[in-house]
């Protein structure tokens, strides 16, 4: 493309610095966000005004904030699910059937203390809300493991084991929460029976703990990819299970170990929503919802390449335009699922955007080559 | 097409000042070329000297920033490779690009511009099988790719060129994936075309005597410029190689005598099975000791990938036992393995040896993450590794502009100087050494071999397999040709004949050779 006395060409990128990617993905923002105005003129609404309370709702509302950080936190559990096993070459599709583990194993420790009837329950929380979050974290690794020994043992597609899991783990729920299993509330309202008032997490400003927990696994996981041995040897299997193999790193147990540590995550994601976020403390009615969520994981984690800090920026636009979006299309009487629109039309840009992750537009004084150097064959 | 009706030793192809131009390179300063109809006329150069540039403007693939190129006497521009093909150049690539589950004849019509529409396979057929004859190659039109021979895929794209009508045929490494028999058929049947007016152009690295044994004329490329353009029957070897990597390249290794030390390891009864479960390893005995070559010379597909690789720990034994330092490790995993003091340098160098994506450091990771030395509770220390490759990097004189550059952007004999100094900083007491030299210029391979005298020299017991027989004759202390999965014989280097190891390659007993 010719623009005056210079010339616009695509060049390959020889690497892409972190920072680049990270400017990428701001501008991908801001034309999804300049594109989906054009949806906000044709419903007759002034794009800066409907951004306005998106965003305001999302990030500066006292009601809105802390539903945004609660989504947030599932967000980035689910992200980091998701993230683990993809740095190994893995895709993991059943964040939904690990986070239902996560959450059955949480009411299973209530359950297993009686907490069914509250008027007999006296557990101290120092001691039940540690026990509920290693139950959590071993019910979602479980349900991750089965589809990493599957993978590592008999070479069974991950992508097919995990999906499946989620509709049995779906079914799971529904029996134990409302088709006669054990964790049926008491008076048969189709949900799980509810935390006893002292199980309840700690919250900070409104807050629960867990928000603490997500970010520091963030950096955790952060930190594993980039100084440990265990983190080297995941992407070095993701890279080539060939040359894994060659430098002595075994072919079964890395599949099996990031399907344990993907689900655990997401495990905790479970024990979040349903036993950490204030006003919700059961398995409700609309588990499915969150399970739903759970796909974002994938999408973010997409986004994000793979870097568990990248996710954190990621997962908190995610979750408060999802947020925004809903609450402002109401007040806007917008006829539409903005939040979900928004969303999707953003997933497009950020992913279209990631061609200029290879490529980059250089400009040409015509007649001149440019010091850059590119990548020749 | 231009080149209707064209006479013996007439100008067909002609090149003049070509130059093409990268950021921070000139990959091709001013050459000139011509060649004539009915010769083969071999380009010759090293790794990074310009070839596969010059092929590709040849082929329409690159545009040259300065220079001509004539086809005839009519000047011609390349657009792509379909204006190329329009004038009579046709290209045989050095990697197949063939579909491998159609048949021969399908492989080969298409594309073709009479295959647009209807297809008229007998009319192909036909047509196909006449050139065949002509030519002297045997194929089975109907076979599907995949059941081919490498050698028999390479015949295949040189059919669908020439059934497109090329006049001019580029040919990238035509030798390279092939054994000795194939590349014998595969070189008469070269020169059986250029007595046809056609006009071969092969472009090759390294096999000297390939060129010499068909080339008339020999164009020598060197770090972009033309060195020397040379009848064949008035050159050598030597000079050969002294245009191509400028300066004087020993062949002959003088095998340098080591005082031996203790057994190291010992290989009894081995036996095991090739990825398609056939027995390709039947009862394979042999030892070495510290500061002894052990070379393994045989055509690929013998069982020698599958003796490296269950020396490696990477397949499983079916039989037989595997010892080091008299310690049974039949069984024990490749990280036990490279802990006890194994070195491997796999023959797969892009796919298993390295990791593309990884950066040198990273790579370099591959052989130290384990290492007490380097990774403490689980934390790799890469600031050491760091320091670590950079050393290698330098001691092995690997063209890179820094550590942190991705393995993939090495070329060939960079990257497997790499993984050589990275297996060998680790002063392993046994190294495995799987075709260490192959698809290597000559400059590279001469440094190759030189490390590996090294470390038998530091007392490392050192198992060489390759394919090419004077390199195992020419370092080696014993020399096991071996065949369909069996040694044929262990016999010391000093007595090793090249005719009689060559005859057991084949499969013929010892013939009265000490064992």
């Amino acid at each position: 493309m010719r623009i005056g006395g210079s010339e616009l060409k695509l060049e390959k990128r020889p690497a892409l610095t972190g920072w680049n990617a990270a400017l990428i993905s701001v501008l991908a923002i801001i034309l999804a966000l300049v594109l989906f105005s054009l949806i906000f003129i044709l419903a007759g609404i002034n794009p800066l005004v409907a951004y306005q309370e998106i965003f305001s709702i999302a990030f500066a509302n006292a009601f809105g904030l802390p539903l945004t950080i609660n989504r947030f936190v599932f967000l980035v559990l689910c992200t980091c699910a998701f993230i683990i096993p993809f740095r190994a070459g893995l895709w993991n599709i059943g964040m939904t059937g690990q986070l239902y583990g996560g959450a059955l194993g949480s009411f299973a420790i209530l359950f297993a203390f009686g907490a069914k009837q509250a008027n007999s329950f006296s557990l101290s929380p120092v001691i039940l809300i540690p026990l509920m979050l290693v139950a959590a974290a071993l019910g979602g690794a479980a349900v991750g493991a089965i589809a990493g020994f599957l993978k590592g043992r008999f070479d069974v597609n991950e992508i097919v084991v995990t999906m499946m899991l989620n509709f049995i783990m779906f079914w799971l729920v529904a029996f134990m929460i409302k088709e006669g299993g054990p964790f049926m509330n008491p008076g048969g309202r189709g949900e799980s029976f509810e935390l006893p008032a002292s199980a309840y997490a700690p919250l900070f400003m409104g807050i629960p703990f867990t928000v603490f927990l997500a970010l520091g696994l963030a950096l955790l996981l952060y930190f594993m990819f980039a100084r440990t041995k265990i983190g080297f040897q995941i992407k070095a299997y993701g890279h080539s299970p060939a040359a894994a193999r060659y430098a002595g790193i075994s072919a079964t147990k890395i599949p099996l170990l990031v399907f344990v540590l993907g689900g655990a995550l997401a495990g905790l994601a479970g024990y979040h929503y349903f036993a950490a976020v204030p006003g919700v403390y059961k398995i409700a009615r609309n588990y499915g919802f969150f399970g739903d969520l759970a796909f974002y994981g994938i999408i973010c984690g997409l986004i994000s390449l793979g870097n568990p800090l990248a996710a954190i920026p990621v997962a908190l636009l995610f979750g408060g335009l999802s947020i925004g979006g809903r609450f402002a299309q109401g007040k806007l009487g917008m006829g539409f699922g903005v939040d979900y629109a928004l969303l999707g039309v953003l997933m497009i840009t950020l992913v279209a955007f990631q061609f200029f992750h290879r490529y980059k537009i250089v400009r040409e004084n015509t007649g001149e080559n440019t010091a850059d150097v590119g990548v020749h064959r | 097409m231009l080149l209707k009706g064209v006479k013996l030793g007439q100008t067909v192809l002609g090149v003049r000042g070509i130059t093409k131009r990268f950021p921070g390179v000139v990959a091709n300063d001013a050459i000139d070329l011509e060649i004539k109809a009915g010769e083969i006329h071999a380009v010759l150069g090293e790794n990074g000297a310009g070839k596969t540039t010059l092929m590709n403007i040849l082929f329409g693939l690159l545009q040259p920033d300065e220079g001509e190129i004539y086809v005839g006497d009519k000047r011609v521009r390349f657009r792509s490779p379909l204006d190329a093909i329009d004038v009579g150049i046709g290209m045989v690539h050095q990697h197949r690009k063939l579909v491998s589950a159609h048949t021969v004849l399908e492989n080969i019509i298409l594309g073709h511009p009479r295959a647009g529409r209807i297809l008229n396979l007998k009319r192909a057929e036909e047509e196909i099988r006449e050139l065949c004859e002509r030519y002297g190659f045997s194929l089975d039109l109907r076979a599907k790719v995949w059941q081919l021979a490498e050698g028999e895929k390479q015949v295949v794209e040189i059919l669908k060129t020439l059934y497109r009508g090329a006049n001019i045929l580029i040919l990238d490494e035509p030798t390279s994936a092939l054994t000795p028999h194939e590349t014998e058929k595969l070189l008469a049947s070269i020169e059986a075309m250029s007595r046809d007016e056609l006009a071969m152009i092969p472009f090759i690295t390294h096999k000297l005597p390939i060129v010499l044994a068909i080339s008339d004329r020999v164009t020598v490329l060197r770090r972009g410029k033309v060195t020397a353009r040379l009848e064949t029957r008035q050159t050598t070897e030597q000079s050969l190689a002294r245009e191509m990597v400028g300066r004087e390249v020993i062949f002959r290794i003088e095998r340098t005598q080591v005082e031996r030390g203790k057994t190291i390891l010992q290989v009894k009864d081995l036996a095991a099975l090739s990825d398609r479960g056939f027995l390709a390893l039947n009862g394979v005995s042999f030892s070495i000791r510290e500061g002894e070559i052990f070379g393994i010379a045989g055509v690929s597909g013998n069982g020698q990938q599958e003796l490296a690789e269950v020396l490696a720990g990477l397949r499983k034994a079916e039989g037989g036992n595997v010892l080091i330092d008299g310690q049974d490790i039949t069984h024990a995993s490749s990280l036990d393995r490279w802990q006890m003091g194994m070195g491997y340098i796999p023959s797969e160098r892009i796919d298993v040896g390295s990791i593309g994506d990884f950066s040198l450091v990273e790579n370099t990771t591959m052989n130290y993450y384990f290492d007490g030395d380097y990774s403490q509770r689980g934390i790799v220390d890469y600031g050491n590794i760091r320091e670590l490759t950079k050393e290698i990097v330098d001691e092995y004189s690997v063209a890179t502009p820094g550590p942190d550059t991705r393995a993939k952007n090495l070329s060939g004999g960079n990257l497997q100087k790499l993984i050589l100094g990275r297996v060998l900083s680790r002063k392993p007491r046994l190294l495995i050494a799987s075709l260490p030299t192959q698809g290597l210029d000559v400059g590279a391979t001469e440094f190759v071999r030189n490390k590996l005298i090294e470390a038998k020299v530091e007392k490392s017991g050192v198992l060489l397999i390759s394919e090419d027989l004077d390199e195992v004759l020419s370092l080696s202390d014993w020399v096991a040709p071996i065949y369909e999965g069996k040694l044929m014989g262990i016999i010391p280097g000093e007595k090793a004949i090249r005719e009689n190891i060559g005859a057991m390659m084949a499969g013929s007993q010892s013939k009265g050779q000490e064992t």
